[in-house]
């Protein structure tokens, strides 16, 4: 079993919670962010020494929901205090960007890191189009095109033009190209069937963030893995990471208080000016091909809001508790999946840093080494 | 924009064409299908007239005596140029005729203004494997949307014969080490396309000839099989038309004012 330490790097200085988008910036103090930055800088290098196999940098935009407006900022950041982590962008929203500065970023990272980039390819949720002004329609296709885009930015011995629907470059030869050959390992989203589907005919990593129940998990993993068949490859577990929100700490009772604390946060408060975008996008656009997809987007708001700690616990949709319970719930997780990489996000909504510290090394002491076995 | 079939005669003999639109001069070599005269070729027969020569074997015509082999059909075409087109001219060509159409660069540069090789045969790598002769593959690695392929299409026993034709002047020779040893010798400016989903020829050919023709330049065309014209027709045009128009600089974005010159 792996573990990835991902981060959102929320700004937690706001207590209101708003509707509008995009969501104020005048509430956001810079002076503050500086250390802002720096402690969850520090977390994330920290979990090197914690025993985390990956560390994950994530792009948001135009809210508190997360300060990493470029993962690769962070990464390069991260490269700098680390040494045998995996880097894993997870990662560049790439139907918003220029796939070709997306090759080219990831390049530098995976060379400056030694070869430890794990290259996430990710559509993002809706509002980050909104915030782009890309036309979410155009999602899934603009995700197909630049996905070939980039692959061969990075693979191909000779420079070459692009003439494609989304994207057109007359002349590509990127410096540097990256260290890992013949590319670095990809991981694409695959929280729901299609987006499944198209990470194996890719032969991607299979990330499953969003979770409303293990049912649908597990129907996402099996699309996964028999799509993979049929193009000819067998996933291994290692190339399924499934997220789940962590809180540990010395008691139950205290893991309990400050994870059901930071989802209220997470989904009340940062999650207010974003979801009203969202909801715009969902409504008037064909940002999900399928219209069950959209369905199923609104029911897992609304399960999850209203939903206790114990029930998401029971659910295998939280982490939560002793380290024992915890080592408890990840085999348990395991057993019912089959995923072998855990993107472990401790830092939800305000949990106090302290807290999300300690149980850092919690992990590190009773939890990690406990399942190193599966 | 109306093609016409015209018949030139030759000291080699009768040489069939098709000639359509308006501008400055392109020869233009079909494929191992025979001539298709698409979508992609009626919009570049709007700023250019476009000649067809049918290879002497395809498409209902007789072969020629004397005239088995590549080179044989670049003199030909040669003398076909000289006879129809004044100056120099540009010139594509297609797989077979990308083939074509490079010998033809390698014996008569000053003819050629600016080359468009649309991926080109002759060039297949030793590990590539043999091609299949399966209907149902050739058409999956031929297009990659088929119900694009314009009504007029060969019929299956038409095609059949054409590459048959294509045997003839191909010998089973995948990689043309002669053509190979003339590349470099390529002085015009060169557009080397490949489609994204090409099943026929592999991108390792692509890539040997981007790294051998001294100023050429490979474009990958995004969602199209071998038949690029068929499957990114408005693409395929806009590409080639820019690159004909403005040669090397179509390296330049010229931006929605386009280019001044």
């Amino acid at each position: 079993m792996k573990f990835c330490y991902f981060h959102f790097m929320p700004w937690t200085g706001i207590a209101e919670a708003g509707q509008d988008w995009p969501v104020r910036n005048s509430q956001f103090d810079p002076s503050q962010a500086t250390g802002l930055y720096r402690t969850y800088l520090d977390h994330m290098a920290y979990a090197e020494e914690c025993g985390f196999d990956w560390v994950g940098c994530n792009e948001h935009h135009f809210s508190p929901y997360g300060l990493m407006s470029n993962p690769n900022l962070i990464g390069s950041a991260l490269i700098q205090r680390t040494s045998t982590i995996k880097i894993a962008m997870l990662g560049c929203l790439v139907p918003l960007l220029n796939p070709i500065r997306v090759a080219e970023e990831y390049a530098m990272l995976d060379v400056m890191s030694g070869g430890r980039l794990i290259a996430g390819f990710m559509r993002g949720i809706p509002h980050e189009y909104v915030a782009y002004n890309v036309p979410p329609s155009e999602s899934f296709e603009r995700m197909q095109e630049a996905s070939e885009l980039i692959r061969k930015a990075w693979t191909q011995p000779e420079p070459f033009g692009w003439e494609g629907k989304h994207y057109r470059f007359r002349a590509v030869s990127i410096w540097p190209r990256p260290l890992q050959q013949p590319h670095p390992p990809i991981l694409m989203s695959g929280s729901a069937l299609e987006s499944a589907r198209f990470a194996a005919a890719n032969r991607a990593k299979l990330g499953i963030v969003r979770l409303t129940d293990l049912e649908s998990v597990r129907a996402d993993i099996a699309e996964y893995k028999a799509t993979a068949r049929a193009a000819g490859w067998e996933p291994e577990a290692s190339d399924i990471l499934l997220g789940q929100y962590v809180a540990i700490a010395e008691t139950a009772a205290e893991a309990k208080r400050n994870l059901s604390q930071g989802i209220d946060y997470f989904l009340n408060v940062l999650n207010g000016g974003i979801r009203t975008a969202a909801n715009l996008v969902l409504q008037d656009t064909r940002y999900y091909t399928a219209r069950q997809n959209v369905e199923t987007t609104a029911k897992r708001v609304a399960v999850l809001k209203g939903m206790s700690i114990e029930e998401r616990i029971e659910k295998g949709l939280v982490l939560c508790g002793t380290p024992d319970q915890v080592v408890d719930q990840i085999r348990r997780l395991h057993r019912d999946t089959g995923a072998g990489v855990i993107n472990v996000t401790m830092k939800v909504g305000n949990i106090p840093d302290e807290a999300v510290h300690r149980g850092m090394t919690l992990f590190k002491d009773h939890v990690v080494n406990e399942l190193r076995d599966l | 924009m109306a093609f016409t079939r015209h018949a030139l005669e030759l000291p080699q003999g009768s040489v069939a064409y098709h000639r359509g639109g308006d501008g400055p001069p392109l020869l233009y070599f079909h494929s191992a299908g025979g001539v298709r005269i698409g979508a992609a070729v009626e919009t570049l027969a709007m700023s250019r007239t476009i000649y067809m020569p049918v290879v002497p074997g395809f498409d209902g015509t007789d072969r020629l005596i004397g005239v088995d082999s590549y080179p044989d059909l670049a003199r030909l075409a040669g003398a076909f140029a000289d006879k129809l087109i004044e100056g120099e001219c540009d010139v594509a060509g297609h797989s077979f005729g990308g083939r074509l159409a490079i010998w033809f660069a390698a014996f008569h540069p000053r003819k050629v203004r600016l080359l468009v090789l649309e991926c080109p045969s002759g060039f297949r790598p030793a590990g590539a494997g043999p091609l299949s002769t399966d209907p149902k593959i050739v058409a999956r690695q031929m297009f990659a949307h088929p119900e694009r392929i314009p009504p007029n299409e060969k019929s299956p026993e038409e095609a059949a014969r054409n590459r048959a034709v294509a045997n003839h002047y191909h010998k089973g020779v995948d990689m043309d080490r002669d053509l190979v040893a003339r590349l470099g010798e390529i002085a015009t400016v060169t557009l080397i396309l490949h489609g994204t989903k090409d099943g026929m020829i592999p991108i390792e050919s692509a890539n040997f000839l981007k790294a051998r023709i001294p100023r050429s330049h490979l474009v990958f065309v995004y969602d199209a099989a071998h038949a690029i014209e068929v499957d990114q027709p408005e693409r395929f045009a806009a590409l080639v038309g820019d690159f004909l128009e403005r040669g090397q600089a179509f390296l330049v974005n010229p931006g929605a004012a386009g280019a001044t010159a």
